[in-house]
């Protein structure tokens, strides 16, 4: 599969690290060079300098011919418009971004985006093994 | 009308104090304390504190019951969520956005924002006008409708000079309203009049054929 | 100091007894005109002018408990209910337009969090009045 990655913080690069390994074609942008520092050595993949909003980096970074597009920076807003433009304008088949606001995530999943928000996730994860105790 | 405005930077600002002197009911939304304050002192109870993309503080704010939404902060991508949370949650019926960068303008139609306003985008068809070799030129954008109004001004070295209208085959989706002729009242065109060099043709076409007319009316 | 008019900011708590019966005292050496108000704060997701019963109930019952405090003075206050988006905004506003010696308000001894707070309303109001502020705090109990 042909991955492109935008944002490379902790989840991006660990995202990246684990599909490369796994042997997939992947593609990572960050607007700040300084968070490449987080990719593995041995990493097999582009790191590309540019904002996954901007179509023209999108198609720098092989949109056109990606299979899928995951949106994980720190910003909701970023992550919801960059995985819209994926979808709508680029037609990539597999598309899914984060969004941290449970409300927000709700109200793009109605839209047809695939979005996770961790904080569900997460609270409930927490739930399930404080009651496991 | 109830108008929500999120962002209170200088165009919120001014567009919130020329509205509330039309007489409509405006609420804006900031994050940022201090600058709700600034209204507080110049402008009374119309700012309020909170993010304007999330759900809950729009909620809070009475989006449902407001007839227009405008994002207007300096960044696209919250311009473009709050536009979207505003429609597909709560229903407004219409939301603008201000689009900084002049790229975003189609996406966010597409998207389902309204009115995208491109600063960059109208200060440029301004130019246009300006230029007297560009032939076509933007008067009004109707976004609901995908329609545009364009003015095409006929050139000498255009090969539609000499034809009548109904020989340039025109796109179906698009109409010659009016023709406006040097010394002459401007006039609605029919099949068979004729354009000369010089003439201003100002039509109705759909976002999608503007090209096409373009290329009859105004290309060598 | 000469006070021809007063204004007392009612709420619907305890302290709004002391208030009042503060404002016919100062009153009644010159014979100032009282009057006490009462604002509904309307949420933003209702129009400023929409009728909620249960408020107008409420505040129909506090203005005319004032009344009758009043009259167990001897002396005759006027009232008069407003609805605004915020409170404190609407009684720096009513003050202004009835031109006000004096503002007069109850303070209730409360805590949020653990630590003791004025709530919003009097803030604003001591620091956008342009008029006179006197508070008055019930004891602690």
């Amino acid at each position: 599969m042909k991955i492109v990655i935008m944002g490379c913080g902790r989840v991006g690069a660990q995202l990246a690290g684990l599909l490369d390994t796994d042997g997939h074609k992947v593609t990572v942008l960050d607007i700040d060079a300084h968070s490449f520092r987080r990719l593995s050595p041995s990493f097999g993949g582009t790191a590309l300098l540019g904002d996954g909003t901007d179509e023209e980096m999108l198609k720098k970074a092989g949109i056109a011919e990606a299979d899928a597009f995951v949106a994980v920076t720190q910003g909701d807003n970023r992550n919801v418009m960059a995985a819209q433009i994926a979808k709508h304008v680029f037609n990539v088949p597999k598309v899914v971004c984060r969004i941290y606001d449970p409300l927000r995530k709700d109200v793009y999943e109605a839209l047809g985006l695939e979005a996770i928000s961790p904080t569900t996730v997460f609270a409930q994860l927490l739930r399930d093994k404080l009651l496991a105790m | 009308m109830y108008i929500i405005i999120v962002g209170g930077g200088s165009v919120g600002y001014h567009l919130c104090k020329a509205l509330l002197k039309e007489g409509h009911e405006v609420l804006v939304l900031d994050k940022d304390a201090a600058k709700c304050e600034n209204f507080e002192d110049e402008l009374g109870s119309v700012c309020v504190r909170g993010d304007g993309c999330e759900v809950a503080t729009l909620a809070e704010a009475g989006v449902s019951r407001a007839e227009v939404f405008i994002a207007a902060t300096d960044e696209d991508e919250d311009n473009l969520v709050a536009c979207q949370v505003a429609k597909h949650k709560f229903g407004v019926p219409r939301a603008i956005a201000r689009v900084n960068n002049p790229e975003n303008e189609n996406i966010f139609k597409k998207l389902g924002v309204d009115c995208p306003i491109s600063v960059t985008n109208l200060i440029l068809e301004h130019i246009e006008e300006k230029i007297p070799t560009h032939p076509l030129v933007h008067l009004l954008s109707m976004g609901e409708e995908k329609m545009e109004i364009v003015e095409v001004k006929i050139l000498e070295g255009a090969k539609s000079v000499g034809k009548s209208v109904n020989e340039l085959a025109l796109p179906s989706d698009s109409i010659l309203a009016l023709l406006i002729r040097n010394g002459q009242k401007p006039q609605v065109p029919t099949a068979d009049t004729i354009l000369q060099i010089n003439d201003r043709i100002i039509a109705l076409t759909t976002t999608d054929s503007e090209e096409a007319l373009q290329a009859k009316l105004a290309s060598n | 100091m000469r006070l021809d008019r007063i204004l007392v900011a009612a709420n619907g708590k305890d302290a709004d007894e002391e208030a009042v019966k503060l404002a016919c005292d100062l009153a009644k050496k010159s014979k100032a005109k009282v009057c006490v108000v009462y604002v509904i704060e309307v949420k933003r997701s209702l129009p400023l002018d929409a009728v909620i019963e249960s408020e107008i109930r409420k505040a129909e019952e506090v203005l005319s408990r004032a009344e009758d405090i009043a009259a167990d003075k001897d002396y005759e206050v006027e009232t008069d209910l407003i609805q605004a988006r915020e409170v404190g905004p609407a009684i720096v506003d009513e003050a202004r337009e009835r031109s006000v010696d004096l503002i007069l308000m109850g303070v209730t001894y409360k805590k949020r969090f653990g630590a003791f707070s004025l709530g919003r309303v009097i803030p604003y109001v001591l620091e956008e009045a342009p008029c006179r502020v006197l508070l008055c705090r019930e004891p602690i109990s």
